[in-house]
């Protein structure tokens, strides 16, 4: 978050100080070279620019301190304390400022120190970054300098290897055609090559000297932070001719953070630079979630602010009741002086008040903020280490990219998940392809697995004919060459060293494994995709030979048009215009070829869950090619809504085509996929699948993974359905049957699981949803919002299909905003995932294939779907135990601590009194009770992780923030406020009438509050003790190193004339209390006493309402043999009553 | 899985893998079943009976007399009531009967100058309120003599108090010592003059002064006056008869409507006649006891509900042993606030 208010500040500040408000422009012009254009052309307003420094610490040197603080102190609870301090510091308060000061420096520093630490890390790998060397080109010479004093419009030299210092405009590369390749994977980790173009004006000039004497400006945008968007134009002068003008797009930009491969070296021009590259633009990260335990901690926290607040108020007024007495405001031995007499009463009473406030602050507990975060950082390590979410496969480990959500994961009802790539491999394989209605199957061994022989399938038609033939042909070549596949050859430098018999070995590259699988799938059925090369395709056919096309024109694939096409030459001069896309996205613009019987293989093969492709061609002649040449030239060179004009020519283009086949792809499902869902389903979360693929592949899907099972009922309510009915009809049809069925199941919905039950899955289209969704004129007949949600929420599992990405999103926050507020969780794995990712209260990026945007932008990111099970399951879980029970105890513990101090008031004339000395008023919360119950949050395991995994219904024991809620609170509370009696009164009772040593010597005021101290010490931490069901040498050494700490503390501190203090009422008394048989015999009783209630309640619970988790708990102790069938993985509750039968 | 790692050299990162990381640290798990308790609420209960009735026992063994005596010197007490009487002399005498024999057993402001700027010593509120009764004890053995009984001052203070905390100035002479401070306003005579007769009972060593400046915790309170003088007469403790105190009465309570007093009480191992850690050990005895029986009953009731897997019936008869449970909560907390009067004054 700080990061995010830091760029944009940096970034308005840049502006502002750059181009003032009134001269800000849209777009910046760049002299390449810093050479002023020639007299004649437009004048620019010429903009200052930042240098190339990355700054992504948030602290200098200087500033450290200052802003630090300032940080902190906005924090609430911070700023409460520092008030609290104030107050001391000012009035006369009856604790010295010591007692909050310390602790408030205390987590002051803790925190300073943290963000300290991490903005030096964030120094050294700035200074690493801004202090590499850069060759740039000054006078025509080549000029080593540091990468942060480029400046934009430095024409830079980068070499093979090497990465990008920032943002350029692609000049000219040492390969002749004006392409480099460059990997992108520190930005989205594709590591795929991809190709990037030099400007057409300036590809020849390839040296030092040549490039300086290049003459041009460029326009461009401003920066902003998509790394795919770029758009800008070129201005090249030549001498007496008119500058030639060129467009430039995303693929003439090279960014900052990608390095050069394959490709000896380049030259490039800046155009943004340090914090306006691009993924500089792309540091900043999402705004803050929080999590609903921060959110119930701040809640109670005001409870407490009200606790204290009344407090302080009642003892002011009984204060200044008990003194309407005269003889009680001023006894004769404590007389007031004149000045005393005359202060205002209401001034008087406001001190006290405040005074007051002082002495109870402590109820607030001022080290729980930064124990918390202590834990949640700390805590995250737990799973990066995990080395059960650790895939070999990829050596990909789980991520986690912030810690502020470690225990939501335990409280998730609503998972949204994409399809490809998350609940599947995303690893596609050619299945089959029908031409003309024919049916072709590659039977070649494919990636170690036997495909299903052909021969089930209807098989080739027995005479093509010869036009067939033809078209198979030409379906063929159109899957050859309508794509954006690399070939990837290792330790290429030049074409010669290669020949086209090494081709049948070379890899692919793509974006999209589709196409991957498409272009392997054919060069089985014969026809062989080589290279591009000179912008010549060449491909090797099934009589060996190789053909050539010229690549004209690319229409690259968008997920708005689900399609894209090329137009390639022939070696005999035809000009084709080949396009492959979505079914829903071709056929609409065919008008020719078989589609009928086409379009019912599609939707044979989509039913059977593979994801299926069309192809499609046109012959275009000469001039409708000049035609579409002049339509794409004019969107390109556009500066404006490039993007919607690119749009409207490509779909101007893309028409009467002539539909050649289809192909089918099948990918398969993720390992474990099924029992995860399975597993998630069986804890009581609802799994939707947000995708957009078509309804029947998806659903095909939905049923391999066991999100719909057999004896689901489908409900479907899809364009189709409203075409027939009314939305109004389906909707209202719908909830009847499925409120029908709830209404009658919720009698027995306590018995658990509806394995055996009727349960509904829910199929909806993204139009569907899009009706449902618009906001109607009249809300006569009831928002059908509330219709679907209620249907929604019936249903077991919901299939979302055709989604747009912001659909997605719209889905995610329409939940998230529903009556109930559950608690979602995203996951997906690529770009179009992003928006749910950060909608849902945690976003979950899979490391997978599509490149690494959804795991940038994710809380947390998974190498794998199946790791989804032990995040939520055990690491959920665990955190969401620790972490209330964090809560809950700190509350407790600091109202056992203050409330025996408020009852003392009552005994002492509201007189502000403390009970307990200075020391232990500031180290009870950061030294004697801090340790145990830290350790506790990071280690506490009620369960095995085991057993939380293999029985996933214990999950349902914490949802709803079960262990937050207001009765709990209410109970640690009260738990609090009892022992708080007992320690006082049980002091005051055995020291009130009696002397309680041998020789009858009496005991003070000290000794009275240092032994309810003392008890205080000794519950709240056996309390601990007996909340740890986890006890490692950690635990044990941390619980009685505290005790054995709070004892030789108070020793030490009563031992001794501390020549530093100004009074000695500690001295002796802690060892003189010691020496009284009676008391030792008190404090047992005490701490007995108070422990006793919350005892018996657990163990009568136990007994009488045991939870899963304390029945599990039962099993494991009775049954340690139950480890050695852990590896089956089916749930075990049958299990566990048999087990307590026994 | 590491082992598998490495022998395939896979460069990875695969973290390490030990017990800490992966939290599977070895670890005793301890669950607050009833069986598992059980043993330790029988033992809780019986350690904490017997100790209860053994404190109770030696609690009746201590022998206390209180004797008020505001009322009884209402007379000195109305002198006192009028600040301008505070150096006015007043003794009263009270005569009592022992029936059996009783065996042995910081910041000053605004006190820190006088009014005409002497540093006041000692300084500050409470050694200004000092409590500066004198009280002397008279046996008669017959109507007609009186035997003053020794009283020692001695050990009535901590040690640590009286020869490390409380030190004198240094000075051969200790009225020139305390020389240029001036008397706490209230105070009678200065305070190099509160024991001339025993310089180490004198100025800032004085026992009643240290045991004073150990200041109570609560309104009503004790301190320790004075011992008994084992000799003559007294060798075994006071012995059965008339007695009287002859108190000279300086210290004004019923201005604030407080009461003063003198308790005669002998000691024992567990300190003075006080019932409460022997009625608090036997009641949370019992109780710990009662929860212990209750806990097996439900325990053997549910073993038998199970075995019939009615579940329903477990609940009923939980619904009544948690009622049975709200009953034993109750009764605790009445015990405490009956106990835990209301002694403001």
């Amino acid at each position: 978050m700080a990061g995010t208010i830091d760029c944009s500040f940096i970034r308005t500040l840049i502006n502002r100080y750059c181009a003032g408000e009134e001269n800000w422009v849209d777009s910046r012009t760049i002299y390449v070279g810093h050479k002023e254009p020639p007299p004649g052309a437009e004048a620019y307003i010429p903009q200052k620019y930042p240098d190339n420094r990355i700054v992504s610490s948030k602290y200098t040197f200087w500033n450290f301190i200052p802003k630090n603080l300032f940080e902190q102190f906005r924090r609430i609870a911070n700023f409460y304390f520092l008030i609290i301090f104030l107050v001391q510091l000012i009035i006369d308060t009856p604790t010295s400022p010591v007692t909050s000061g310390l602790p408030l420096f205390f987590v002051i520093a803790v925190t300073a120190i943290k963000q300290g630490y991490e903005d030096w890390l964030r120094h050294k790998a700035d200074n690493a970054m801004n202090q590499c060397p850069v060759h740039f080109i000054q006078h025509g010479k080549l000029v080593r300098k540091q990468s942060r004093n480029l400046r934009v419009g430095d024409i830079v030299m980068v070499n093979d290897g090497e990465t990008f210092p920032c943002d350029l405009i692609f000049l000219s590369s040492s390969r002749e055609d004006g392409t480099c390749y460059v990997t992108t994977a520190s930005l989205d980790g594709e590591s795929s090559h991809k190709t990037y173009y030099a400007v057409q004006e300036t590809k020849g000039f390839q040296t030092e000297e040549d490039i300086d004497s290049l003459h041009a400006t460029i326009e461009c945008e401003q920066p902003q932070p998509d790394l795919y968007k770029f758009v800008g134009r070129v201005h090249v002068y030549q001498e007496r001719n008119d500058p030639i003008v060129r467009s430039l797009g995303s693929e003439n930009l090279l960014l900052r953070g990608a390095s050069l491969k394959n490709t000896e070296k380049i030259f490039g021009v800046a155009i943004y630079t340090g914090m306006e590259t691009k993924m500089a633009l792309n540091y900043q990260s999402k705004s803050q979630k929080r999590s609903v335990v921060e959110k119930s901690m701040n809640a109670f926290l005001i409870v407490y602010l009200c606790i204290l607040i009344s407090k302080a108020l009642i003892n002011t007024v009984l204060k200044y009741v008990w003194q309407s007495d005269p003889f009680r405001d001023e006894p004769w031995f404590n007389q007031k002086t004149e000045a005393e007499r005359q202060r205002n009463l209401f001034l008087r009473a406001f001190t006290d008040f405040l005074a007051f406030m002082v002495l109870f602050n402590y109820i607030i507990p001022v080290s729980m903020y930064v124990t918390v975060e202590m834990q949640k950082f700390l805590g995250s390590y737990f799973i990066t280490w995990d080395e059960d979410m650790f895939d070999e496969e990829t050596g990909e480990g789980p991520l986690v990219n912030t810690s502020d959500l470690n225990e939501e994961l335990g409280q998730v009802e609503y998972i949204f998940t994409d399809k490809t790539g998350t609940l599947t491999e995303n690893n596609m394989e050619f299945i089959e392809c029908c031409i003309e209605g024919n049916v072709y199957v590659p039977h070649v061994i494919c990636n170690g697995q036997i495909l299903p022989d052909s021969g089930g399938i209807d098989m080739i038609d027995s005479s093509p004919g010869v036009s067939g033939k033809e078209r198979e042909e030409l379906f063929f070549r159109a899957l050859c060459l309508c794509h954006t596949v690399q070939v990837k050859d290792d330790g290429f430098v030049d074409g010669a060293k290669k020949s086209p018999d090494s081709s049948r070995s070379c890899i692919y590259i793509s974006s999209s494994p589709d196409e991957v699988a498409l272009v392997e799938g054919v060069q089985r059925l014969g026809f062989t995709y080589l290279r591009l090369k000179d912008n010549y395709m060449e491909l090797l056919n099934r009589d060996n030979d190789i053909e050539r096309y010229e690549l004209l024109e690319i229409l690259t694939f968008d997920s708005v048009r689900r399609r894209m096409s090329v137009i390639v030459r022939s070696a005999t001069g035809d000009i084709y215009l080949f396009c492959k896309g979505a079914d829903s996205s071709i056929f609409p613009r065919v008008t020719e070829g078989k589609v009928d019987q086409i379009r019912s293989r599609v939707e044979h093969n989509a039913v059977e869950g593979l994801r299926t492709l069309c192809v499609a061609y046109k012959k275009l002649s000469q001039e409708e090619y000049d035609e579409v040449c002049e339509l794409l030239h004019t969107a390109r060179v556009a500066l404006q809504e490039r993007e919607k004009k690119l749009g409207e020519a490509y779909d101007h283009i893309e028409t009467n085509l002539i539909l050649l086949g289809a192909t089918a792809v099948e990918d398969r499902l993720q390992e474990k996929a099924a029992d995860t869902i399975e597993a998630l389903q069986k804890a009581g979360i609802k799994v939707w699948v947000l995708t957009g693929d078509k309804m029947e592949t998806a659903a095909a899907t939905c049923y391999a993974c066991k999100l719909f099972r057999r004896n689901t009922q489908v409900l479907e309510l899809t364009t189709k359905k409203i075409e027939e009915q009314s939305l109004h009809d389906v909707l209202f049809e719908l909830s009847k049957t499925v409120l029908r069925h709830s209404g009658s199941m919720t009698r027995d919905s306590f018995s658990g699981l509806s394995a055996d039950m009727q349960d509904f899955g829910l199929i909806i289209d993204g139009a569907a949803l899009s009706l449902i969704m618009k906001p109607r004129q009249t809300g006569s007949s009831g928002n059908y919002r509330e219709i679907f949600l209620e249907i929604c929420r019936n249903c077991s599992a919901v299939l979302c299909c055709r989604m747009a990405p912001l659909q997605k999103a719209q889905i995610v926050k329409l939940i998230k905003l529903s009556k109930e507020h559950p608690i979602t969780l995203a996951i997906g794995d690529g770009a179009n995932d992003v928006s749910m990712i950060l909608e849902a209260h945690v976003g979950i990026g899979v490391i997978g294939k599509e490149g690494r945007q959804a795991a940038r932008n994710s809380d947390y990111a998974i190498p794998k779907f199946k790791h989804l099970k032990k995040m939520l399951l055990v690491h959920g879980h665990f955190y969401y135990i620790r972490i209330s029970e964090l809560v809950q105890y700190f509350f407790y513990k600091n109202v056992c601590f203050i409330f025996p101090q408020f009852l003392y008031q009552f005994f002492c004339g509201f007189s502000q009194q403390p009970l307990y000395d200075t020391a232990y008023l500031t180290l009870y919360n950061i030294s004697f009770t801090s340790l145990p119950i830290l350790m506790y949050s990071l280690m506490e395991q009620h369960v095995t992780s085991d057993m939380l995994k293999r029985d996933p219904s214990l999950y349902r024991d914490i949802a709803k923030n079960a262990l937050l809620r207001w009765r709990v609170f209410i109970y640690w509370t009260f738990l609090g406020v009892f022992d708080a009696l007992v320690f006082f009164f049980g002091a005051y009772l055995l020291l009130e009438n009696m002397a309680v040593t041998i020789n009858g010597q009496v005991f003070g005021n000290w000794t009275f509050g240092t032994l309810v101290f003392t008890v205080l010490v000794f519950t709240v931490t056996l309390k601990l003790a007996l909340d740890t069901h986890y006890w490692t040498w950690i635990n044990h050494f941390v619980i009685w190193g505290s005790l054995i700490f709070y004892i030789v503390f108070s020793l030490l501190w009563g031992g001794i004339i501390w020549p530093f203090l100004s009074y000695q009422r500690m001295y002796f008394v802690f060892i003189q209390m010691l020496s009284s048989g009676p008391v030792w015999m008190c404090i047992i009783l005490l701490i007995i006493i108070s422990l006793l209630p919350d005892i018996i309640k657990k163990i009568l619970c136990r007994q009488l309402w045991p939870t899963a988790t304390e029945r599990t708990q039962k099993i494991m102790k009775h049954k340690p043999t139950v480890e050695a069938v852990a590896t089956c993985d089916g749930p075990l509750l049958e299990g566990s009553l048999t087990a307590s039968e026994a | 899985m590491k082992m598998k790692n490495n022998s395939q050299g896979l460069p990875s990162r695969m973290p390490d893998n030990t017990a800490f990381r992966q939290q599977r640290l070895p670890a005793w798990s301890p669950y607050l079943t009833a069986w598992a308790v059980l043993p330790g609420f029988f033992t809780t209960g019986a350690f904490f009976l017997s100790m209860g009735i053994l404190l109770i026992l030696s609690a009746k063994s201590v022998k206390e007399i209180e004797i008020t005596y505001t009322d009884i010197c209402s007379d000195c007490s109305k002198l006192r009531e009028n600040a301008s009487n505070f150096y006015k002399e007043c003794t009263c005498s009270v005569p009592f009967f022992i029936p059996e024999k009783m065996p042995n057993v910081e910041n000053c402001a605004p006190f820190q100058r006088a009014s005409n700027e002497i540093p006041i010593a000692p300084c500050g509120a409470i050694a200004n309120s000092m409590f500066n009764d004198t009280i002397l004890l008279s046996y008669y053995p017959n109507s007609t003599t009186r035997i003053n009984v020794p009283l020692l001052s001695s050990e009535i203070t901590w040690w640590t108090d009286k020869h490390v905390k409380f030190q004198n100035p240094e000075s051969r002479n200790l009225s020139s010592a305390f020389a240029g401070t001036a008397k706490p306003l209230y105070w009678t005579k200065p305070v190099y003059q509160l024991d001339q007769e025993n310089p180490e009972n004198n100025g800032f060593l004085n026992n009643d002064f240290i045991v004073w400046m150990r200041v109570a915790a609560l309104p009503t309170f004790k301190n320790l006056y004075r011992r008994i003088h084992r000799i003559g007469h007294f060798a075994d403790g006071l012995p059965a008869g008339d007695y009287s105190f002859d108190i000279s009465y300086n210290f004004p309570v019923t201005i604030f409507k407080g009461k003063k007093g003198v308790v005669l009480s002998t000691v024992t191992w567990s300190g003075g006649k006080s019932f409460f850690l022997g009625g608090a050990y036997t009641v949370t005895g019992a109780m710990t006891w009662l929860a212990a029986f209750s806990m097996t009953a439900i325990h053997l009731k549910l073993k038998k509900t199970i075995s019939f897997q009615s579940l329903k019936l477990a609940k009923v008869k939980a619904k009544v042993e948690r009622d049975k449970r709200r009953d034993v909560f109750r009764t605790s907390n009445t015990w405490v606030r009956t106990t835990g009067r209301d002694c403001r004054d």
